[in-house]
């Protein structure tokens, strides 16, 4: 679970940054930046995070 | 007072931080707390962070900066400046009649229930073709331009009402059995093919 939620994090951290690197220009290209790769990254990292939720091993929570 | 994008780059700044949190120390999840901070970190703020983003996103698109970002429509912003009363939207634009920097967006969208929508759905598709599909030469509208939209603005106006042409012909107008764009009228708008004998007007800085 861990490892999952930390790939999420990185995976939402890359979106949240491709959004602020997008709103720094009024451009078609940056709306579609933000759009495609920052939607996929939003996306992906948070059904990743509810993936391990419910696919949660309790024994790695006290690693 | 505080702009917009600056709220949205605090949200983000403080987005990353959240989730750094729980990335550097994820073992914090083992406590009820933790998991609670995880899920904020991981799904409320993120999704709130993208949702102010594309808020902002889509406010900007409706710029002419944005909509003159893409190459094809270079030739149509130029001829906004064309030194020519008799061409509709250059002089909507240098008198502001519309605002220029929504000048664009404020003629090409719909004034009808969903318009907005419509009008950002159709600015999706022309992206999409843009960047992945053939672009048609010249572009044209997907229907013949409908007198709502001008008369949004010029609907109540005394220069409008008043003139004897306009009201010679008024229910027709409003009906829009007789367009304003294609009677012989008001017909010229974005001549991008006679862009190169055309006179220019250059705003003073």
């Amino acid at each position: 679970m861990l490892g999952k939620m930390r790939i999420s994090g990185i995976l939402l951290i890359f979106g949240l940054v491709i959004e602020a690197l997008s709103l720094l220009w009024n451009t078609a290209l940056s709306f579609m930046s933000f759009a495609v790769i920052g939607g996929l990254c939003f996306a992906s990292g948070i059904l990743l995070f509810l993936y391990s939720l419910v696919s949660l091993d309790t024994s790695g929570l006290n690693e | 007072m505080i702009s917009p994008q600056t709220l949205v780059f605090v949200l983000i700044g403080a987005s990353i931080l959240l989730i750094l949190v729980v990335v550097i120390r994820p073992s914090i999840t083992a406590s009820r707390e933790g998991k609670i901070i995880a899920f904020l970190a991981l799904v409320i703020v993120p999704v709130v962070a993208a949702g102010v983003g594309a808020s902002e996103h889509m406010e900007r698109s409706e710029q002419t900066q944005f909509c003159l970002s893409c190459h094809i429509m270079e030739p149509y912003g130029r001829s906004l400046y064309v030194d020519d009363p008799s061409y509709i939207p250059a002089a909507h634009f240098q008198n502001h009649r519309v605002p220029a920097d929504k000048a664009c967006y404020t003629c090409h969208t719909d004034y009808a229930m969903f318009g907005t929508i419509h009008a950002k759905l159709n600015g999706l598709h022309h992206v999409y073709v843009y960047w992945f599909g053939t672009p048609m030469h010249p572009i044209h509208l997907y229907h013949p331009y409908n007198n709502r939209e001008c008369l949004h603005c010029h609907a109540g106006a005394r220069s409008f009402e008043d003139s004897p042409t306009h009201t010679a012909m008024m229910s027709d107008l409003k009906s829009n059995k007789l367009s304003c764009t294609t009677s012989g009228c008001h017909d010229t708008f974005h001549p991008v093919d006679k862009l190169d004998q055309a006179k220019f007007w250059k705003p003073t800085e």
